[in-house]
């Protein structure tokens, strides 16, 4: 009996997402600066929209705030997969993106429960309308939002000894510590050079064989490379929400024997709220840099 | 990390809508790892409610509030923390016994803090929204 009660509000919630998804898409698209964006709202104002939604429709039934909370949970889980099969996300993208979208599916079934319970019901149309009329505006002024990395280490070896392997090195063979890479984010495996000169190709090349293509704009041994990304891999855990704009790797020779290598990225990120996914793109990229890097300073200072 | 966040960032708490979700994400994880503490909250909910002219809502930094003519009572929020409002000499009087504990913020108030962990701390909670509850009706 209560199954029968609960499910359809978790069926409208979900079907009303997709629609305001598909929406706020459909409107992005015609702002060049959004096109594609996820907007702050998709995680943000949606969720709590849902959880209104739920409480509406559970107003008048007998339901204890361990079961909001649960049937929340459920709520937030029947989206993600929705995600996983209508708009294709990678499972990755999905654990990272699950506690923001389960906290505020909780956040708006407590403020609808609130809401409703008061029974005010021309401020709840207001709110609500409120919420969507944000929605809409956010998906038309949307921006991505850049952002740069930067990690130093230690190598003791020389600038010369380290060059090489900056520009291409042989596979990593380590196990991944990132608890991400564990679960199955590609991780960097290999780089490769066609030639050791500005202008030539270099390969950032993954774990799961997707490949990172890109032109080497700045070439000055045992000092700086620079490099730009010209083809993203089509990796459904990228597409759509991150691109890398640029590499590199900076050579200071410290006088003493030892090089402080820097490693350099540029990012440009097209899921918003930029507060909430930034912190998970800078700490994929500082791990992606300091597998690399780890394993620069293992190769050079091994012929030291 | 309750603590850490209400002492490094409450200024934050003026922001519309942000003390809920802040105190949503509690909830989630109180659900996650302490599913008991849901169970208690829910339990003086109800009773609570069960007095007359008692109302609920949320509070406005996150919670559940509870009224009574349109005072409130006390609150509690998603990770046990229930809140209430005694008078000073009650309040010294049990923080002597050190069944309660300052409240979290305001120090030089009546207010007092209780954590809903066990049987005991619901029923001195329950005890405590009550005594509240007559000061107000």
């Amino acid at each position: 009996m209560k199954t029968q009660k609960i499910v359809p509000a978790l069926i409208i919630a979900n079907v009303f997402a997709l629609i305001i998804i598909g929406i706020t898409k459909w409107i992005s698209l015609y702002s060049s600066d959004a096109a594609g964006i996820f907007v702050f709202s998709d995680f943000v104002i949606v969720p709590m929209l849902m959880g209104m939604i739920t409480a509406y429709s559970w107003r008048d039934f007998d339901l204890t705030g361990l079961e909001y909370a649960k049937y929340s949970i459920w709520n937030a889980f029947i989206a993600i997969a929705c995600a996983y099969f209508f708009l294709d996300e990678g499972y990755i993208c999905l654990i990272i993106v699950s506690p923001l979208l389960a906290g505020f599916v909780i956040a708006g079934a407590f403020l609808g429960k609130a809401m409703f319970r008061n029974n005010g019901n021309r401020m709840n149309v207001s709110i609500f309308s409120l919420l969507l009329l944000i929605t809409i505006a956010d998906s038309i002024t949307a921006a991505p939002y850049e952002n740069e990395v930067s990690d130093t280490m230690i190598i003791n070896a020389p600038p010369e000894k380290v060059w090489p392997y900056v520009v291409a090195y042989e596979p990593i063979k380590e196990k991944e510590e990132y608890w991400l890479f564990r679960v199955g984010m590609p991780s960097p495996v290999q780089s490769t050079a066609e030639a050791y000169c500005e202008g030539a190709g270099r390969k950032c090349i993954f774990s799961n064989g997707y490949t990172f293509d890109e032109k080497m704009t700045v070439f000055k041994p045992a000092e700086d490379l620079t490099f730009d990304i010209v083809n993203q891999p089509r990796d459904p855990e990228i597409m759509g929400h991150i691109d890398i704009l640029r590499g590199q790797f900076i050579l200071k020779d410290n006088g003493d024997g030892t090089t402080t290598l820097t490693g350099n990225s540029w990012y440009r990120l097209y899921v918003m709220p930029s507060w909430y996914f930034d912190a998970w793109a800078s700490s994929v990229t500082r791990n992606v840099h300091l597998r690399v890097m780890e394993h620069i300073k293992k190769l050079s200072e091994k012929n030291v | 990390m309750f603590d850490f966040i209400i002492k490094y960032f409450s200024f934050l708490k003026h922001i519309p809508l942000l003390p809920h979700i802040f105190d949503a994400l509690i909830r989630l994880q109180t659900f996650v790892f302490n599913k008991k503490v849901l169970e208690h909250i829910d339990v003086i909910e109800r009773t609570v409610l069960s007095w007359e002219k008692t109302s609920a809502g949320m509070h406005q930094y996150g919670g559940l509030q509870f009224n009574v003519n349109n005072r409130e009572i006390g609150h509690i929020h998603s990770n046990g923390l229930v809140d209430v409002l005694l008078k000073k000499e009650i309040k010294e009087q049990l923080m002597k016994e050190g069944r309660v504990e300052d409240h979290h913020i305001f120090k030089r108030s009546g207010w007092v803090s209780l954590h809903l962990r066990t049987e005991q701390d619901k029923q001195l909670a329950l005890e405590l929204l009550e005594y509240s509850y007559l000061l107000k009706r």
